[in-house]
């Protein structure tokens, strides 16, 4: 069934160009350090050759025989290098030229280089998140929907607590508060507003399921709760499951943008969304920079069309009324 | 009549939840942000280091328990602390001087993006065997990927800064005399912008969740039967298959409404829109905690009370919700 | 055609475009449908008979539709009518009763909006006019008229289903299409029903084509009788004579599927297999792999029906009929 799945999505002409335009983006981002040009923090080049070196003739501090056969002698030799460094500075701001395909930015470091290093840590943050927030989804549905009872109760009031407060003032009050080492915070900030919805949406799916004459058949045979859960209830779940995973992971990406943007998250990791940042802190725009705050804006754009066309690819499988005739 | 009691039960504890994550999250940090802040102030004032102290709760002799009540009561009293970059302003007053904006620029845009979406969604699914459609979906789907806040800042960069048709930011003309004609023609000018982003944005998600609905329902069998009977098109297309659309849009507002607020909030950062969400942007970055808290209440509560509102949309509009039978 | 028939079916064909094919649903179906008879069409789930009622209103829609022959009814060849056209005949003159009630009726507008829209869309008529006609009609059908303002999940399943019945007789149409509307519904809400339409037919006079997957039904209140297998009909005749006397297999073996209530305890028969795929159905007779006194030839050509006594057909080469 799970095979089944997968090969109905790689032929369905609009999931198939998402998961192309992703896996282009993920090879950038595994492949970046070798695709940059310059690495992304640096703002210079600096050439060191050696001109002369000067070894001076041995100076014989000790000599000693030891034994017969052997000898042993202590000298020093003093060797001078001369080196010429010539560092080149990156101009700062600068247009898109030939050494800099996107022009620097206000502290001179390579632009192309930064958005190129920059999807790492934007596709790492989302799907990160996404299978985070995923897991966890999935466990609290499958708990709650399943097992029922009280458990259900407190899991579902609390989800419906989380769910109306809106998520945007919230990490950003969260994110103020928290130190920011590295991407994790914002991984975790993002998933602890990002959980209620789809917790909601698949608990929902395994009530349905749940009470579906397959699953209750199996149950009265006498098959063990475990069983049901992966073998019932889970292979069915699977196009709604990814479909919220690809639908969380676009938020996050968003999110991640959105938080760095306004400066709540780390700023000096360097992601599509810092260099939205920087742009807005220099006033890109007011210089006419297009090239520093376009790209990053399309290529989230871009990522976020790659998961859209591949839950639009999975809404068709699972709901044929929404195919083209 | 139960459904509405509990709905509204809901919203009160809810709004509590909010108000304790304000007052427990400065209080759980790692480290002693208070302390980090002074230490930042330098050659401060004593009533603002008081203040400083309060919000985090470091000066009182009172053990947490009463911390909180004091708070809660408080925070129902309207009383929310001073601000510590508008020292020494409550921040009521400035919470009182944003809102007017927020409301003004959010409630328009959600109106008018509720209502193209909806209708653009009805028409896309009657009419999805056509190009048009198939267009007008992919595009919208595709405007849905842009951060709210890049699709602000593109449209200063073509409008206000190339083109220079409309100002680059804030809410009005400050040549103009407050109140004035002039200045109300100004409020107009300056609210294009930041309102075509966010009703733009949001027109998506209204058109594809509307459009998905319709589909499913002109799938149901009281179409068929609608059809058997001989009804006009337009009695189908509205009474029958719009009408019962339109439950599961509503409910999906309801919950996405906060998602919307959030975006409201980032372009009138990228705007500079003197509303909530500029203000936010100013205290994050001046490290206004009072503010902050306060502003994220607010929206909170407006969060909730929407959802709310729509709660008694629904059942008005689906007799079986009325009924208790959902 | 007869100078009383009401309607006419000329090797109908129609069926669903899939992505593996046409599956057609109902394959060369013919049939007449005189003024005031009651026809029951039975058959397997998947037999084509939902199909066939659909395509007779001309409600077929999405990837289904009518491939090729004639529906005339009342003398007019309505199958190629335009929808404007065909408005005309819906609920005026043929109308039908869904299977699910509560599926049918539209959950968010009264009992009152639905019946009287359907007077309102063919008749000049006023409002409050179009409400007494309503509520009279629900008095035929035994539902208290002040009911009239509750939604239809207000209502009990025997109460929808007797809502339907009474929206479909509101204009008094000539024929009323039945799609299993009783197999929701318990057994003795079933009677009931059945009771009703019974007494309507006799004030009203309509015509009915009742389908149904359960025979038992059929046999007491219809006139006539027509089993379809595989989107075809293997057997036609008067009810009473196809239950005494059942010239095809398959009629056979339905006949000794279901228990009598007297009599001697007989063990009980079924029919061995599945039906067959109509995207490629099987050469020759369909019901051939199933069949237990199928010879070779039968799975060569495809047996057409031809009469084996007056008013009785039967497609099958062993009951007297033979092929071309």
């Amino acid at each position: 069934m799970i095979r089944d799945f997968f090969k109905t999505l790689v032929k369905n002409r609009k999931s198939l160009s998402g998961l192309v335009l992703l896996g282009f983006f993920v090879l950038v981002a595994l492949f970046a350090p070798l695709l940059a040009p310059y690495p992304p923090k640096t703002d210079r080049i600096e050439h060191t050759t050696l001109i002369e070196e000067n070894k001076s003739d041995p100076e014989v501090l000790n000599e000693e025989a030891e034994g017969q056969n052997r000898e042993k002698s202590v000298y020093t030799v003093t060797i001078t290098q001369k080196y010429e460094k010539t560092t080149e500075y990156f101009p700062t701001r600068a247009k898109p030229s030939k050494d800099h395909i996107l022009g620097t930015n206000h502290a001179g470091n390579d632009l192309f280089s930064q958005i190129i290093m920059g999807t790492r840590v934007s596709l790492f943050v989302g799907l990160a998140t996404g299978l985070f927030v995923t897991f966890i989804s999935l466990s609290l549905a499958l708990l709650s929907g399943y097992l029922g009872g009280i458990l259900d109760d407190v899991i579902s009031f609390v989800t419906n607590v989380f769910l109306v407060i809106p998520g945007l003032p919230l990490m950003i009050v969260i994110g103020t508060y928290v130190p920011m080492h590295g991407v994790l915070p914002i991984i975790l900030i993002l998933s602890l507003t990002s959980w209620p919805y789809p917790t909601r949406l698949l608990r929902s799916q395994v009530l349905t399921l749940k009470n579906r004459d397959f699953v209750r058949a199996s149950k009265m045979i006498g098959e063990r709760t475990l069983f049901l859960i992966f073998r019932e209830i889970l292979p069915n779940m699977i196009s709604i499951v990814m479909s919220e995973f690809f639908t969380v992971s676009l938020s996050a990406i968003l999110g991640e943008a959105t938080l760095e943007f306004i400066g709540v998250g780390n700023i000096t990791v360097v992601s599509w969304g810092t260099i939205l940042y920087w742009a807005q802190a220099n006033g890109a725009i007011l210089m006419g920079a297009w090239w520093w705050f376009l790209p990053p804006g399309l290529l989230i754009a871009l990522t976020g069309t790659a998961f859209v066309l591949i839950n639009f690819g999975i809404d068709e499988i699972s709901n044929p009324r929404l195919r083209k005739r | 009549m139960k459904y509405l009691a509990r709905k509204f039960g809901m919203l009160i504890f809810t709004l509590f939840v909010s108000m304790s994550i304000n007052f427990f999250l400065p209080r759980l940090m790692p480290g002693d942000p208070a302390k980090a802040l002074m230490d930042r102030m330098e050659g401060v004032e004593a009533e603002k280091l008081e203040s400083v102290r309060a919000a985090f709760g470091l000066d009182t002799k009172d053990s947490l328990p009463v911390q909180y009540g004091k708070y809660l009561l408080n925070t129902v009293k309207g009383d929310l602390g001073i601000s510590l970059s508008r020292f020494p302003m409550p921040v009521s007053s400035v919470l009182a001087s944003a809102l007017p904006w927020t409301i003004g620029l959010m409630g328009l845009c959600t109106i008018i993006g509720f209502s193209i979406g909806t209708l653009l969604g009805i028409w896309a699914a009657w009419k999805r065997q056509t190009k048009l459609a198939s267009f007008t979906v992919g595009f919208f789907t595709f405007i849905r990927s842009f951060p709210y806040f890049w699709l602000g800042l593109f449209l200063i960069y073509i409008f206000s800064f190339k083109l220079k048709v409309f100002p680059l930011g804030g809410a009005f003309s400050v040549d103009q005399t407050r109140g004035s004609a002039g200045w109300w023609l100004s409020v107009v000018q300056h609210g294009i912008l930041p309102a075509f982003t966010i009703t733009l944005s949001s027109i998506g998600a209204w058109l594809l969740m509307m459009r998905n609905n319709m589909i499913n329902v002109l799938a149901e069998e009281f179409i068929t039967l609608a059809i058997a009977k001989g009804l006009p098109m337009q009695r189908i297309r509205l009474m029958y298959a719009a009408r019962n659309a339109i439950l599961p849009s509503v409910t999906g507002f309801a919950m996405s409404f906060g998602f919307i607020v959030g975006g409201g909030l980032i372009t009138e950062m990228v705007f500079a829109y003197p509303g909530m969400g500029y203000m936010l942007y100013q205290a994050v970055n001046a490290k206004d905690y009072p503010l902050m808290q306060a502003i994220f209440l607010i929206i909170a509560a407006s969060v909730l009370v929407a959802n709310f509102l729509a709660d008694i949309a629904i059942m008005l509009l689906d007799p079986r919700v009325r009924d208790g039978a959902k | 055609m007869h100078a009383d028939a009401i309607l006419e079916l000329r090797n109908l064909k129609a069926g669903y475009a899939t992505n593996a094919g046409f599956v057609r649903a109902v394959d060369d179906v013919s049939l007449t449908l005189h003024r005031g008879e009651f026809l029951g069409i039975a058959g397997e789930s998947g037999c084509g008979k939902s199909t066939l009622a659909y395509s007779i209103m001309r409600l077929l829609r999405d990837n289904a539709r009518i491939e090729s022959g004639s529906i005339i009814f009342d003398g007019t060849d309505i199958t190629s009518l335009d929808e404007k056209a065909m408005n005309e005949y819906r609920w005026t003159r043929m109308a039908m009763v869904f299977q699910s009630a509560m599926n049918a009726l539209n959950p968010v507008l009264s009992v009152e909006e639905q019946l009287v829209d359907a007077v309102l869309a063919h008749k000049q008529v006023t409002r409050a006019d179009a409400k007494k006609t309503a509520m009279e009609m629900l008095e035929l059908v035994d539902i208290n008229p002040e009911r009239i303002a509750s939604y239809p999940h207000q209502l009990s399943g025997g109460m929808r289903q007797r809502v339907m019945i009474a929206m479909a007789l509101l204009l008094k149409p000539d024929l009323l299409i039945m799609d299993e509307p009783t197999t929701a519904l318990d057994v003795v809400v079933q009677r009931s029903i059945l009771q009703k339409i019974e007494e309507l037919r006799r004030i009203f006079g309509f015509s009915v084509i009742f389908i149904t997957h359960d025979l038992s039904l059929l046999v007491e209140i219809s006139d006539s009788l027509a089993i379809m297998y595989a989107g075809k009909i293997c057997e036609y005749g008067p009810s009473r004579e196809v239950y005494a006397s059942p010239d095809h297999p398959y009629t056979k073996g339905l006949m000794n599927a279901f228990p009598t209530l007297t009599g001697p305890i007989s063990r009980m028969g079924g029919i061995e297999g599945q039906a067959p795929s109509l995207l490629s159905p099987p050469p020759g007779c369909r019901f051939a792999p199933r069949c237990s006194v199928a010879i070779d030839a039968c799975t060569k050509e495809v047996p057409l029906l031809q009469v084996t006594s007056p008013g009785r057909l039967c497609a099958c080469r062993l009951c007297g009929g033979n092929h071309e």
